[in-house]
């Protein structure tokens, strides 16, 4: 199978013609034509694509040494790193965006990191077309053919490197993230060395640990709130059956007093209006078709039984006297019987994007669903999301602000301070429960501020909220309920 | 440093071309080049070296 050596070098000059003449070429065409200048991360693709053409020129010119082969695979596999770094900027964006303009529909970090994996596998061709003697008797002569690859990539290559003396300067400037329209002209010319302003990171702003509310302050003298009214707990219940796992959900159903309790291992209990006997229980499978992180949230959604996790993943379960084991066998790792699943889903926010959430709600009247975002080292801010019940896609989002009357404790001090565990939909307004400094929030639905707020000692490690008549049902982490009188701004 | 970077390459391509008995030296320029262009791309996303995205 293997090709005669004369015809693989004419083959190889040939990836390098293309390789050098069309993308890396035809870049410095774009600046000439568009005025179209590289970020600091295109230059690098754009160097790679010209350092694996001056690779080839090595095998061209002293044969397929092991070296030059290995560093060509090196700079394939690194340039397709770099692809993926690149495009997974702009990937998500929405429909027709991206950075800079599309060359034949597709932009140019895409098209780079395309290139460099088309790169590994013509390696991959060539070596499985490459004679065992190849080394031995590989042609060393320069042709015609070679000389003009020569030529050709000299002055590609010095192409190169006169628009980036006018584009990134001399040392020690280098590439910038926002480059400026290429330009002949040099009072035009920007040098700069941003680029290398701010900390290192791997993950940058995904390094989101998962939310601890426990940790938190639960001292409301602590909070961003000064002068606060005491909202007192007036007596505890407690869930009747023992619990498979920390009680992180509660929610009650107001037209049927019956109960909903999530736990941290995935259990979903249906209770009756007394909290003492589980009507359902299911265990979800966590690892099934979407990943569920610790269950954090529950809501009754009509007859639906919406649970949520952390990571905004939710699932959605119904009794039903007429489920099928063998089909529910999939959803559940544990099951009554009695308990159909009828979705799962991810939620989409846009301000509340890369925050953790530890409550969920449903407000009939709007018929949509409530999370609020809690903070995290990376991103501080208090978001309520709403999403619509009919496709789950969300409605609007808003960041509440401290309404008139109530008085911070220090300039600095905002919402975003509060660590909401528990929320529930009551008279128009989102009562929310904060694990941090024990506070009840009061939020007003239309004009997004938050219109009081009560201190709530003695509350242990609240994860949910409920409402029952006049009354707030603060569930514990152990269980217990703590009773609140429902404070009417 | 784009620009040094370029200069290397042509200084490694002329080697290739009028000097192929520095073949060491030529290869030796081309590794730092690489290396080169690495560290450039490195400190154009050293606030997120991996992709922003879930993992």
């Amino acid at each position: 199978m293997a090709l005669p050596v004369a015809r693989l070098r004419s083959a190889l000059l040939g990836v390098v013609l293309v390789l050098i003449a069309v993308p890396v070429g035809g870049a410095v065409l774009l600046a000439l034509v568009n005025g179209d200048s590289p970020c600091i991360l295109c230059w690098a693709q754009r160097t790679s694509m010209m350092l694996i053409a001056l690779v080839g020129l090595f095998i061209v010119r002293y044969g397929p040494r092991p070296r030059y082969i290995g560093l060509a695979v090196l700079l394939g596999a690194w340039g397709v790193f770099m692809g993926l770094r690149h495009s997974a900027l702009h990937l998500a964006r929405d429909i027709g965006q991206g950075f800079s303009a599309p060359f034949f529909g597709v932009h140019t970090y895409v098209w780079a990191g395309f290139i460099h994996w088309v790169v590994l596998g013509v390696i991959a061709v060539l070596l499985f077309l490459l004679p065992e003697e190849a080394v031995a008797t590989w042609p060393r002569q320069a042709t015609r053919a070679s000389r003009f690859a020569m030529g050709l990539f000299m002055v590609v290559v010095g192409a190169n490197a006169l628009q980036a003396f006018a584009t990134t300067g001399p040392p020690p400037f280098i590439g910038q993230g926002d480059p400026i329209r290429f330009s002949f002209n040099p009072k035009h010319w920007v040098w700069a060395d941003e680029e290398l302003d701010g900390g290192m990171s791997l993950r940058g702003a995904w390094t989101v640990p998962q939310p601890v509310a426990s940790a938190t302050d639960p001292d409301p003298a602590h909070g961003p709130l000064a002068n606060l009214p005491m909202s007192t707990v007036t007596g505890h219940e407690r869930i009747g059956v023992p619990l498979d796992g920390a009680l992180t959900g509660f929610a009650r159903d107001p037209a049927t007093g019956r109960f909903l309790a999530v736990t941290d291992r995935y259990d979903v209990y249906l209770l009756d209006s007394t909290l003492a006997r589980v009507l359902h229980h299911v265990r979800l499978d966590p690892g099934f078709s979407i990943d569920l992180s610790t269950l954090t949230g529950a809501a009754f959604v009509g007859d639906t039984l919406a649970v949520l996790s952390t990571n905004k993943s939710y699932a959605l379960v119904e009794p039903d006297p007429n489920a099928q084991e063998r089909l529910e066998w999939r959803h559940f790792l544990e099951t009554d019987g009695g308990v159909s699943e009828v979705g799962l889903g991810r939620f989409q926010t846009v301000r509340a994007h890369q925050m953790f959430v530890l409550s969920f709600a449903f407000d009939p009247a709007a018929h949509e669903l409530i999370t609020v975002s809690v903070p995290n080292p990376r991103h501080k801010s208090l978001v309520v999301s709403r999403f619509a019940r009919g496709d789950f896609v969300l409605s609007s989002e808003f960041e509440p602000a401290f309404g008139p009357g109530l008085v911070t404790a220090a300039l600095n001090r905002s919402p975003a301070d509060y660590v909401i565990t528990g929320a529930v939909v009551a008279d128009s307004a989102l009562y929310a429960i904060s694990a941090a400094y024990s506070t009840l929030l009061v939020i007003d639905l239309r004009s997004h501020t938050i219109r009081a707020a009560y201190a709530v000692p003695g509350l242990e490690d609240p994860t949910g909220l409920a409402v029952r008549g006049d009354e707030l049902l603060v569930a514990e982490r152990d269980g217990r309920i703590a009773v609140v009188q429902r404070p009417t701004p | 440093m784009e620009f040094l970077n370029f200069l290397l390459i042509l200084c490694t391509a002329w080697l290739l071309w009028r000097r192929p008995e520095r073949e060491r030296l030529a290869f030796g320029l081309l590794v730092v080049s690489c290396v080169l262009m690495a560290l450039l791309f490195l400190a154009g996303t050293h606030t997120s070296f991996v992709p922003g995205v879930n993992l």
